[in-house]
């Protein structure tokens, strides 16, 4: 069978057939909303992890890598499919939504009121500006090309602006225990992690520091970068899992 | 004043039903419901045994508070795995060549309603307790694989979303003439794909085995439930050969007010 929706010239049904067409429309929306909180989230929870989950992570070299980097993955391969078969310009702010919901929930019933970690220092980061672009982008130009080059930068360097009105406030410094500190340090060293010793903490390493204020804008390029190759690739993954074939054996 | 006989066949009459290609709407809700009962059930007890007694498995508290659930998931969904799959397959249309048009859209709808169960699962295995563990093992020494978070996500949650995505491959295969004809790959992709998630509590619980307390959720042993999450875009599969089938399906429908 044939799954090649765009070749098909549809006309709108009406009645019950529209009913039936919306019916379906709704059950599609609820199962997409659980699959992405649970998969796209277990997904950046296990790449991204404890730059996303600790205040104390949020450095300048590597959340700004690492985060667009594997966070443009799912909204890439969903793209590949709404956009390309039903025209939906909303893959990658659909993924990025669900992906709030999931670690917004985890932050505040796990981390906060079961393990009693402070709100602010387990706030996740968001994605949202960039998936919004990203989408506009792909919508604006219909181009696989254009969405990877342009889109997958602007995913990449929207993020540490967009996020830096949340976070800035935890990164004004502090003197404690004659050092000088972030406030983000002193949540980590207050709150002892037992899984998460300080030799395990991988931020701003080696001279990276010596670059002051460029080492974050220069991340951000580096991860406009890698962004825009893994786009492509999670564009061409997102096509081959949505494979309408069927097997005689498996 | 008394209610006649006619008056009951009126109101019973009355009582709002879904439509026909709804018609497993109900079940469809109530599987929601039960599974956000137990879930939520499942992080109140958290809520309320895991510090006083799931901190140290060496404790008797421990073999009773913890222990004890693990022997009841691991009962429950080997039970659950038996009866589910059991009952599909044992109830499967045997005619499928004479399956009527209105029949086929009603059971694609109901397909739909079974993977939206199986990924509702996804969401509490994938999303939140899976964060949450990472949260746990920050405040609980790991010095068991059976922790607090484990014995729920690893032998309830992670076993629960295979028998219900068993349980949509299933239906698919037993109840759509497609992919009762051929095997769906994206479907199998989709099932199988996050089987392997299970499978690599293995490959996690032996890198552990060398990191006592250490719980780095980027680290390179985690990968395996990463890659397994992937094939949950199978998906998008599924959705493309349901629509297609679903539109030839209507296209045929006399058309009703």
């Amino acid at each position: 069978m044939s799954a090649n929706l765009s070749n098909r010239i549809f006309r709108p049904y009406t009645g019950e057939k529209a009913r039936i067409a919306r019916a379906y429309d709704y059950l599609v929306l609820v199962l997409a909303l659980f699959l992405f909180i649970g998969s796209f989230h277990l997904h950046f929870a296990l790449t991204v992890g404890d730059w996303d989950f600790w205040v104390d992570w949020k450095d300048r070299q590597w959340w700004p890598a690492v985060t667009p980097l594997m966070g443009i993955t799912f909204p890439a391969a969903v793209q590949a499919v709404l956009w390309t078969n039903f025209r939906l310009p909303l893959g990658a702010t659909l993924c990025v939504a669900c992906l709030s919901i999931g670690t917004w929930i985890a932050r505040i019933f796990a981390y906060h009121m079961w393990n009693y970690f402070p709100i602010n220092m387990v706030l996740p980061s968001t994605l949202l500006p960039s998936a919004l672009v990203l989408d506009a982008v792909l919508m604006m130009s219909n181009s696989l090309t254009v969405t990877a080059i342009f889109g997958g930068s602007a995913f990449a360097l929207l993020f540490y602006p967009s996020n830096w009105p949340i976070f800035g406030m935890f990164h004004v410094p502090v003197e404690a225990g004659n050092s000088q500190m972030t406030v983000a340090d002193m949540f980590g060293f207050q709150y002892i992690r037992t899984g998460m010793p300080e030799y395990l903490r991988i931020i701003e390493r080696g001279t990276l520091r010596t670059y002051g204020q460029v080492a974050a804008p220069l991340s951000a390029f580096f991860s406009a970068l890698l962004s825009t190759l893994m786009y492509a690739l999670w564009w061409f993954i997102g096509k081959w899992f949505a494979t309408t074939r069927y097997l005689k054996r498996i | 004043m008394a209610t006649i006989t006619d008056q009951i066949k009126v109101m019973s009459d009355q009582r709002p039903m879904p439509p026909w290609y709804l018609k497993d709407l109900y079940r469809y809700l109530s599987a929601f419901g039960i599974l956000t009962a137990i879930y939520m059930g499942f992080r109140i007890y958290q809520g309320a045994y895991g510090v006083s007694t799931g901190l140290d498995s060496t404790e008797p508290a421990f073999e009773v508070y913890w222990m004890r659930l693990f022997k009841f998931n691991v009962t429950f969904v080997t039970l659950f795995a038996g009866v589910s799959w059991g009952w599909l397959w044992f109830t499967r249309d045997k005619n499928l060549d004479k399956l009527e048009p209105k029949e086929e859209i009603r059971r694609y709808l109901t397909l739909t309603m079974w993977i939206s169960v199986y990924t509702f699962a996804v969401y509490w295995a994938g999303s939140y307790f899976a964060e949450q563990d990472n949260s746990w093992h920050q405040v609980a020494i790991r010095d068991t694989p059976f922790t607090a978070n484990h014995i729920i996500e690893f032998y309830f949650n992670f076993p629960m979303y295979i028998i219900l995505g068993g349980c949509a491959w299933l239906y698919a295969r037993t109840r759509l003439p497609l992919y009762a004809k051929g095997i769906s790959l994206p479907l199998t992709l989709a099932v199988v794909g996050p089987f392997m998630i299970l499978v690599s509590v293995g490959f996690n619980e032996w890198g552990h085995t060398f990191w006592f307390r250490e719980e780095f959720f980027a680290a390179p042993i985690h990968w395996g439930f990463v890659i397994g999450v992937w094939f949950a875009l199978g998906v998008g599969g599924i959705l493309l050969q349901g629509v297609t089938r679903l539109i030839e399906l209507l296209d045929g429908l006399e058309e009703a007010a």
